[in-house]
């Protein structure tokens, strides 16, 4: 892993033109290259509006007051276009189907890619290659409307990757989507890591996010309350709590073990980990 | 499914979109060139096989049953009661005459629905949306603009697809979307507020996909899809152009006039007929699902 910054953000304030007070307070942060950064936060904390900073999104697009610095590989953004960044940075959206909108899936893919000039040949290269990337190989010629919710995600997916994004942003990728859809989806993510992208994933499946992510931020009303690696950010239960928010069921169970049961297992963050530490105390 | 453009393997679905722009202009300007319901006939009658060659016979049928409710009103109340007509041709019960001016002015207004929803519809059915951004951009069409049209392709069928969803909503919700046809449309009033909203939204969401794609951004654009002007649409065109000097001709120098009022009852009849066959399908439709469930 490279020692690159990939997102470095100072500063960060934004307050929407119809808001009272800004939606994004005084936000700090830097991710390396290669590094996922999980976003958490209870509803309306800001999180879509703080990944959509990365992109431009907001405030090219949605308009309002930005304040502060983003750079993006070392260079500040705040005088490109969301069309400008789009090799960069990618964005998936959390409705699915909403997402699409070409007559077969692969010119969805293409879509991004031509837009970007990309040749034919080259495109029709990459189709193919994302397309055994998601697992939809075979359905080029299909409807993207004849999908399932996880298929159309995992296409949605794929049409970013296809413009070959150094950072992707995924906003609750699987939040409309089944226990079988998000599974599939986050096979996916997972394989995002292996080819050396940035991510940054929002997400209320804390499970999920603690094995997932190298870094997790914890947004509450707009200020990042914890930035740090998971175990440093789901140890903080109490803050946690107070935020209406959970860690990890077994850093929950583990917890409650050494309050209720005086079994000090550590605060795992994973069932693996949790397991060790099992190990360990019943060894003893 | 996205759009109204049906796939298909055929010779007209092959020709370069802005050859089908073109005809489309020249249908337009055609129509507007007869006085002629005799003129605006035959070129309705020229234009189905195009038709047959695009394969999509049943789905133009269908997208003109529509606009035969208008084409029957026209020639129904303007061949009785527009003020023009002199001449007597025919006359129904109750001392209702048809004239033979106001038949004139009302089928030649007819023909054109026709023969320009035709065209219309032969281009949009056959036309892949992208094809045509791409078709346009090369006729130097800001892309935004390309866009618009393209978008305005895309959002029916949204708009279809959300008011099918709404309805069914509200129907879980138990509102009788399938009453009589009374309370129907007065049904349809809560309808529009949700679809209209949902729609918005969509469109609104789409455009911040489409802007993270880098739809907006400059520079050359490719395309999946390969369009390029072949000898077809070359013989397309001159064809046209051949037609379109021959038609010029006719209606300046030569003033000809085919119309005969037998011709006029007989397009009256005719689409009278029709639209009473599109009547009975539909009430045979309706009868049948009433009957069989
Ligand atoms: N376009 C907008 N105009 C004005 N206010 C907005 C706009 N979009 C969001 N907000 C407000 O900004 C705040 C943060 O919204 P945001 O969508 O970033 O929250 P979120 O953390 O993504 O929430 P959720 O988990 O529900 O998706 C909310 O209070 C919201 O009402
Ligand atoms: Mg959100």
């Amino acid at each position: 892993m490279s020692n690159r910054d990939a997102i470095v953000v100072e500063n960060l304030t934004f307050q929407y033109p119809d808001t009272e007070t800004p939606v994004l307070k005084n936000i700090h942060f830097t991710l390396k290259e290669g590094e996922v950064l999980g976003i958490i936060g209870r509803t309306g904390s800001g999180k879509t509006t703080l990944a959509m900073c990365l992109n431009r999104l907001v405030p090219t697009v949605i308009q309002g007051n930005l304040e502060g610095t983003i750079s993006v590989f070392g260079q500040d953004i705040s005088q490109r276009s969301v069309a400008d960044m789009a090799d960069k940075v990618g964005f998936v959206f959390q409705e699915p189907e909403n997402q699409l909108s070409q007559m077969t899936v692969e010119e969805e893919i293409a879509f991004g890619m031509g837009n970007l000039g990309i040749s034919r040949e080259e495109m029709k290269y990459r189709i193919q290659e994302t397309l055994k990337q998601v697992g939809l190989e075979g359905f080029e010629k299909r409807s993207p409307l004849a999908l399932s919710g996880g298929q159309q995600q995992r296409l949605a997916i794929a049409s970013v990757m296809a413009m070959r994004p150094s950072i992707m942003i995924m906003d609750e990728p699987t939040s409309m989507l089944d226990p079988r859809g998000k599974n599939e989806v986050y096979d996916v993510l997972r394989k995002i890591k292996t080819y050396g992208m940035t991510g940054v994933i929002i997400d209320h499946e804390v499970e999920r996010m603690a094995s997932y992510c190298d870094k997790i931020l914890v947004l509450d009303d707009g200020e990042v309350i914890m930035f740090g690696t998971p175990k440093e950010v789901f140890s903080e239960l109490t803050l946690l709590h107070e935020m209406e928010m959970n860690a990890p069921q077994v850093t929950e169970l583990a917890d409650r073990l050494r309050k209720e049961l005086q079994i000090d297992v550590g605060s795992p963050i994973t069932v693996e980990e949790a397991v060790k530490a099992f190990q360990i105390v019943s060894i003893k | 499914m996205n759009s109204l453009y049906i796939a298909r393997e055929s010779m007209i679905h092959r020709l370069d979109p802005r050859t089908k722009i073109l005809f489309v202009l020249f249908i337009v300007i055609s129509s507007f060139l007869f006085k002629d319901p005799a003129m605006q006939l035959i070129l309705l009658i020229g234009m189905f096989p195009l038709v047959l060659l695009s394969k999509l016979v049943k789905q133009y049928l269908m997208s003109m049953q529509f606009l035969m409710l208008f084409v029957v009103l026209i020639m129904t109340i303007h061949g009785i009661y527009n003020p023009i007509g002199e001449t007597p041709v025919f006359e129904i019960f109750g001392g209702l005459t048809f004239k033979y001016e106001s038949l004139v002015y009302a089928s030649v207004m007819s023909f054109r629905i026709l023969v320009i929803g035709t065209a219309a519809v032969i281009f949009v059915m056959t036309t892949h949306p992208s094809d045509l951004a791409i078709a346009l951009m090369k006729w130097k069409v800001p892309h935004s603009i390309a866009f618009m049209f393209l978008s305005t392709f895309q959002i029916i069928p949204i708009i279809a697809r959300e008011a099918k969803i709404v309805m069914e909503a509200q129907q879980a919700r138990c509102l009788d979307v399938k009453a009589n046809i009374f309370e129907r449309v007065k049904h349809l009033v809560p309808l529009f507020a949700p679809l209209f909203i949902i729609t918005f939204v969509k469109v609104h969401q789409l455009s911040y996909v489409l802007e993270c794609r880098a739809f907006s951004r400059n520079g050359v654009k490719t395309s999946l899809r390969e369009t390029k002007i072949s000898s077809l649409d070359y013989m397309f065109i001159s064809g046209m152009l051949v037609l379109l000097l021959t038609e010029l001709y006719l209606s300046f120098a030569q003033q000809i006039s085919l119309t005969t009022s037998n011709l006029l009852v007989s397009s009256l009849f005719a689409v009278w007929a029709v639209f009473f066959i599109v009547i009975v399908k539909f009430v045979y439709k309706k009868v049948s699902v009433f009957i069989g469930g």
